[in-house]
């Protein structure tokens, strides 16, 4: 399988012999050993640090199908580098915006989205409530929240019902997580390292759904539960909801529970706090590991990454609308 | 599958492999490379070797392993180049 690439030091990225070239920079402008990366080998590049590179290259990424995704200071998801679309399919565009114009049809995928997501956030805190954490409220609340997502008709009670359930998942990572406070979920900015976290690795997760459905015939524009905004990628959104509890939560509860992750991993701003270099790097290791590791798929009756599970999961959004078959959200069952 | 190729190839064309080589695996000591390849990316790649190299001259082994895990991999004193994703 290709791999992706995590760039942190600052450095100029090139196209040599019809591979890459990567030469490190230092803060006085002095460069390092070049290291040549294997380029049929890269599925993308994930840019934390600052690169250089010109457009000979991003053609040369561009021929070879390889994407490159920026994050700003902040961590902020800024944008993408990617190659022209190379699975356009008419039938497939028009199928969409046909589903998200009809209140019913949109309604039934944003409904399936939220009760997936629901699922694998309830999942997420029985494992730790069969290991001695009371999480009993918590779970019966999402219970009757989730009951309630069928009879929803709008899309802003759904989103309230989301929201709520939200909440009251967030309660839970108090009890969860030993020595980290939630305070509640703050975000642009986080104001705790918890929030950090969570802001991180929805980032990730969003930034990872949003790869999965290049690779398929899916708009990322045209969403259902997200309303489709400007200049957003709103149904990497959807998709996000979903694999959330599963990639991010879980990875943010073993990182902080094991202490791969403390304190001193995070810069502390008067009223923000965000991932120090070391702390994202702990993190994404554990969360490119977690890609990796496969589990054996229940119908398809073979060996399936996490990573491929979210293209799986755009695969049957595609059937559904294309009336081939109805879809029904991933819940996790292990 | 998980593969180590090492080469041995006259002055003239030895340029040609390393740079062949780059592109599909990474590069860990003089003419010693090693990385995760497909089958297809694998035939590929041998046969743009083949088209370098001299038969009757020249030499290029491939050590196979099914998986990166089956293979234990000892360096002693440098490391020229680590093949961490991180950089």
């Amino acid at each position: 399988m290709k791999k992706t690439y995590y760039l942190f030091n600052p450095g100029r990225m090139s196209r040599k012999d019809n591979t890459l070239k990567f030469t490190p920079v230092d803060e006085s402008g002095k460069e390092g050993m070049p290291k040549y990366i294997p380029v049929e080998g890269v599925s993308d590049f994930y840019c934390f640090g600052s690169l250089d590179a010109n457009s000979a290259l991003y053609n040369f990424l561009g021929k070879n199908g390889i994407s490159v995704h920026f994050f700003d200071y902040y961590e902020h998801y800024t944008g993408s580098f990617q190659s022209k679309e190379y699975l356009l399919a008419g039938k497939m565009q028009i199928n969409q915006t046909q589903h998200y114009l009809h209140t019913g049809k949109r309604m039934a995928i944003a409904q399936k989205l939220i009760t997936g997501a629901a699922f694998n956030m309830s999942k997420n805190l029985k494992y730790y409530h069969n290991r001695g954490k009371d999480l009993e409220i918590q779970l019966t609340k999402i219970d009757l929240y989730a009951q309630e997502i069928e009879n929803t008709t709008t899309i802003s009670g759904l989103m309230g019902i989301e929201g709520n359930i939200r909440q009251v998942y967030y309660q839970a990572f108090d009890i969860i997580i030993k020595d980290h406070a939630m305070e509640g979920r703050s975000k642009q900015p986080p104001m705790n390292e918890l929030n950090a976290l969570i802001s991180f690795g929805n980032m990730m997760c969003y930034t990872l759904c949003l790869d999965q459905i290049y690779h398929t015939q899916l708009n990322p524009t045209i969403s259902f539960l997200h309303e489709p905004g400007y200049r957003r990628y709103s149904l990497a959104l959807d998709l996000a909801e979903i694999f959330k509890p599963i990639l991010v939560d879980r990875i943010i509860f073993r990182v902080l529970n094991k202490k791969e992750i403390q304190s001193k991993d995070f810069d502390f701003h008067v009223n923000k706090v965000i991932l120090k270099e070391s702390g994202k790097k702990v993190f994404i290791r554990a969360f490119e590991e977690r890609l990796n590791e496969t589990i054996k798929h229940r119908t398809l009756n073979k060996q399936v990454s996490y990573k491929s599970l979210v293209k799986l999961e755009c695969y049957k959004l595609s059937k559904h609308l294309l009336e081939m078959e109805t879809y029904q959200p991933f819940k996790i069952w292990w | 599958m998980y593969i180590i190729l090492v080469y041995d190839i006259g002055e003239k064309r030895v340029g040609k492999m390393l740079k062949l080589c780059r592109k599909y695996l990474n590069w860990i000591q003089n003419s010693v490379f090693e990385g995760e390849i497909t089958e297809v990316k694998y035939k590929e790649l041998i046969i743009y070797a083949k088209k370098i190299m001299k038969i009757e001259e020249d030499s290029l082994i491939v050590f196979k392993s099914r998986e990166e895990k089956w293979l234990d991999k000892e360096v002693i004193g440098q490391e020229r180049n680590d093949l961490d994703t991180f950089i």
